[in-house]
């Protein structure tokens, strides 16, 4: 039995609520626990696999359609990639992006990070239409 | 669990189609052997922990499942699926 039943119950022994009273409360109190166990679940099955991108374009009046799925874990697994990047990688990489005029640290990229960025792709949906290509992505 | 078909399939714009179903397990360990060396030996030149760039390597591949390409352009188009 867990606390708050208890609680209605002890309240109703105590004569400080009705028993017509108290069945209300009970029944409010299953219906919240049911919503709760409803919405964890369906999270659990409705949390995303894939990253789609979908472009289709005109290239010269020829119609061009890419259609890809990567797998979200192919993403996770290729984060760790980078810890493996060798120290001299990342020196040339940072003095390029510094040339680029992007003054970037690669080496303040943690793994961790990047995994926090691909879970927070889950909700990610970006759609671009210009007169001549529509861009779609999206996690499915 | 490593991917275990792959499935190509292009089409030219004369018309003819190419398809290619590649069954990965007997591919991977024919291959495997080389690969291992080549990331030990790549891993010993950049000084990378050879055993961690392995289990990164295996975790990449078994991440494959799944993936799908297509492109259509005209009337060419390529098809890869990794099953």
């Amino acid at each position: 039995m867990n606390e708050e039943r208890k609680d209605i119950l002890d309240m109703l022994a105590a004569g400080k609520i009705t028993a017509a009273e108290a069945e209300q409360l009970l029944s409010a109190l299953e219906r919240g626990q049911s919503r709760v166990a409803t919405a964890v679940d369906t999270r659990a099955k409705g949390r995303p696999k894939y990253l789609r991108v979908m472009i289709d374009s005109n290239d010269d009046g020829e119609p061009v359609a890419v259609n890809i799925r990567v797998p979200l874990q192919l993403l996770r697994a290729g984060v760790k990639l980078a810890a493996l990047i060798p120290p001299v990688a990342i020196d040339r990489a940072n003095a390029e992006l510094s040339r680029a005029g992007v003054p970037f640290d690669l080496g303040q990229l943690k793994p961790e990070q990047l995994e926090d960025l691909v879970e927070a792709l889950d909700d990610l949906t970006m759609d671009i239409d210009s007169p001549d290509s529509t861009v779609r992505i999206y996690c499915e | 669990m490593i991917p275990q078909l792959v499935t190509v399939r292009v089409k030219r714009s004369a018309g003819r189609t190419i398809r290619l179903w590649i069954p990965v397990l007997p591919v991977a360990l024919l291959l495997a052997p080389l690969v291992t060396l080549g990331v030990v030996v790549a891993c010993v030149i950049y000084r990378v922990d050879a055993v961690r760039a392995l289990a990164t390597l295996w975790r990449v591949v078994a991440a494959l499942p799944g993936t799908r390409f297509s492109l259509d352009e005209g009337r060419t188009a390529v098809l890869v699926i990794i099953r």
